[in-house]
């Protein structure tokens, strides 16, 4: 009798080490996530959170160890990496010209997305950046630039969701839209790895935690 | 301090002595560290002046009508530019400003604001005055003035651009908006006299000869200090609002110019801009995947005329080359103004390249962003560059159709030369330092000075060494090289 080979897990990180000179700031991380499953990593500042998942999403390069996306080798100029995982990191910045709504607009078309104004109006509405649709990146107060942030990640298709502490500077009721949103893609199939001070979103969206200063 | 509350003066004395107490250097020690400063200004100054004392000979032999024409119509144009750029740049920065810690902490007391910006007004425009005049004073020293002429010259245009900041510091006090619109009109003069001097058309009454400034100077003496009078008096309604922006601007500006990154500068001035404007009206996008980005290209240029205007106008200067005699030369003039004037253009490539997170949002390689951003761009740089030809095919001394080539190899080391200047990565610190008398330096920090003219030189010399077909040929193959690089790199 054969035995049905398991599927590879969506995200699979194996021996992830991030030296600094002298300091490891991540060392021989393993990790495995399933599609339609949240891990969370926690931590203080500084404990490597950041690092890994620039790591994950080859965003920076590790000095040791391996990220699989899908069984396939994540490559940060791989357009088939950029088309499977959506990230938003701290370093987000936005063109100065373009309003919110372009910018959600470009995502959704570079991505080919069908029927985008749709998909684009429906995450403006969702996020609550209707009544600043014209508006320029730069005028946008540090909580609507966020939720600009996070609708880029919603607009255009995905397999895995990397997300940099996306609570941060959002207001209560920003952070229970989320809450309800990652529970959403979640059941949906995606894959979601985020990092998080936050414990009620913590508890609320992920299935396992990986506590980083546990490990050193 | 005094019971009736905080005294400016006492407030600068406390400042004063806890910027003393944490002083490291004594003042011979930085008299001594300045001594490279010293050295090289000087050396400058010598060579400035040798320059000026050749090229008066040489203005003797100056006779033809274009040349002419050119020595009478420069101090004009240069008078009009110096004003031009220093009300551009006082109303740039205010002119009046206070940094963001005199902002938060001196302007939220209740200290008097008014003499707090009043030496700041007369440093401005002690600073406007100077570098006009000593500008202006070289200008016509180049024209063949007098010695005493020189002077009064100098003084009229210095005077000029102190008019110009007392006239800024007034609008800015009073929210007066057409300091903006000035500006433009007096830059839209400069390029009309730059057009009637390439069609060799300026009236021999604007002709500037070295007599009669010491009038004009009077008159924009007297000017300058009845608007600086008006200006010191309207100090007091200046807000916190008011000062606060250009404070915020001087840190970014010269933290960049500190590193010598120019293009961070450009990103400065860039971000401002558009935050003034706030909201725009959104234009929903067309096609998928690269095309998709190369429409936002095209709403870009309809949002920014200003940038297509700038650049075509500047088409009269290989014009201008050409009329002037430049010859060969006028191809190295043309490509320097395609790379310079159209720097506007390539503001999304910029960004990408500053801020790989958007690329991360690309479901495409890095080349195929990047040549998406460029497509538009590079299209109307081309077309500019044809409508150099007849300019080229004259100063070069060629027939209709071989000029074609040489102004598509101008076009193309434009395009080349911005991609250089605008995908450059600023100064890296974590390299090794190299040890100089100004400290210790990145080896990436000079280079970064002279990004985008290295292109522009190497895709110009096989012009100006064989202005052909074949020189057009290898350039375009040394550009499309250089392009191919700077696309593919990580």
């Amino acid at each position: 009798m054969s035995r049905k080979k398991s599927p590879p897990p969506r995200l699979r990180v194996r021996g992830l080490t991030r030296r600094f000179g002298d300091v490891d700031v991540v060392k021989g991380l393993d990790l495995d996530l399933k599609a339609g499953a949240a891990v969370a990593l926690v931590g203080r500042n500084g404990a490597g959170k950041s690092t890994v998942l620039r790591c994950v999403s080859a965003a920076d390069v590790p000095t040791a160890g391996t990220v699989e996306l899908d069984g396939v080798k994540v490559e940060e100029r791989s357009p088939l990496t950029r088309r499977d995982m959506a990230v938003v990191m701290d370093d987000m910045d936005f063109f100065p010209d373009l309003s919110v709504v372009e910018h959600l607009d470009l995502f959704a078309r570079a991505h080919a997305v069908p029927d985008a104004e749709a998909v684009v109006d429906a995450v403006l509405h969702e996020v609550r950046l209707v009544p600043q649709s014209g508006q320029l990146p730069g005028t946008l107060s540090s909580g609507q630039r966020r939720r600009l942030a996070l609708a880029s990640a919603f607009v255009r298709p995905r397999k895995l969701l990397v997300l940099d502490e996306p609570e941060a500077r959002l207001d209560s009721a920003g952070l229970e839209w989320l809450v309800e949103r990652l529970r959403r893609e979640k059941a949906d199939g995606l894959g979601i790895l985020l990092a998080s001070h936050d414990a009620s979103l913590v508890e609320a969206v992920a299935d396992s935690v990986l506590d980083l200063d546990q490990r050193s | 301090m005094s019971g009736q509350g905080p005294q400016l003066r006492e407030l600068r004395q406390q400042i004063r002595v806890w910027r003393r107490g944490r002083a490291d250097k004594r003042l011979v020690d930085a008299l001594s560290d300045a001594y490279v400063a010293v050295f090289a200004t000087a050396m400058l100054t010598s060579m400035a002046v040798s320059v000026v004392l050749n090229v008066r000979t040489v203005a003797g032999t100056c006779t033809t009508t274009p040349c002419t024409d050119a020595r009478a119509a420069l101090p004009w144009l240069t008078g009009l530019a110096l004003v031009a750029g220093a009300l551009a740049v006082a109303g740039l920065f205010g002119p009046m400003l206070v940094s963001p810690a005199v902002g938060s902490w001196l302007l939220s007391t209740p200290v008097d604001r008014t003499a707090l910006l009043r030496p700041r007004l007369a440093g401005t425009g002690t600073v406007a005055f100077a570098l006009a005049a000593v500008v202006a004073a070289g200008v016509s020293a180049l024209s063949g003035f007098p010695v005493e002429a020189i002077a009064a010259y100098g003084g009229c245009v210095g005077a000029a651009c102190l008019l110009a900041v007392g006239l800024a510091a007034v609008c800015q006090a009073r929210r007066l908006r057409w300091l903006r619109l000035l500006t433009w009109v007096l830059a839209a003069a400069v390029w009309a006299g730059l057009v009637a001097l390439t069609l060799d058309a300026v009236p021999a009454a604007a002709a500037a000869t070295g007599t009669g400034w010491e009038v004009a100077l009077v008159v924009a003496a007297v000017l300058a200090v009845a608007t600086l009078v008006r200006a010191y008096a309207d100090l007091a309604r200046l807000g916190r609002d008011q000062l606060a922006p250009g404070g915020t601007l001087v840190p970014g500006l010269s933290g960049a110019l500190a590193g010598l990154d120019f293009a961070l500068v450009y990103d400065v001035l860039v971000e401002r801009r558009w935050r003034a404007r706030s909201t725009v009206r959104s234009v929903r996008g067309r096609g998928v995947g690269g095309s998709a980005l190369a429409w936002r290209e095209v709403v870009r240029l309809r949002r920014s005329p200003g940038v297509l205007v700038v650049l075509f106008a500047a088409l009269v200067l290989p014009y201008l080359g050409d009329s002037l005699g430049l010859g060969r030369a006028d191809l190295l003039l043309a490509a320097a103004t395609g790379f310079l004037a159209s720097l506007g253009l390539f503001s999304s490539l910029r960004v990408l390249s500053r801020t790989p997170s958007l690329v991360r949002c690309l479901p495409l390689t890095p080349a195929a962003v990047r040549s998406a951003c460029l497509s538009v761009p590079s299209a109307v740089l081309l077309v500019w560059a044809l409508a150099t030809e007849p300019a080229l095919q004259s100063a070069a001394g060629l027939a209709a159709t071989d000029a074609v080539p040489l102004a598509v190899a101008v076009g193309v080391t434009a395009v080349a030369a911005v991609v250089r200047w605008v995908s450059g990565r600023p100064p890296d610190y974590q390299l090794p330092l190299v040890t100089s008398p100004m400290g210790a330096v990145p080896t990436s920090l000079y280079v970064s000075a002279a990004r985008g003219f290295d292109v522009l030189v190497l895709g110009s010399a096989p012009l100006l060494l064989a202005p052909t077909s074949t020189g057009a040929a290898i350039s375009i193959a040394l550009d499309g090289i250089v392009l191919a690089v700077l696309l593919n790199r990580p």
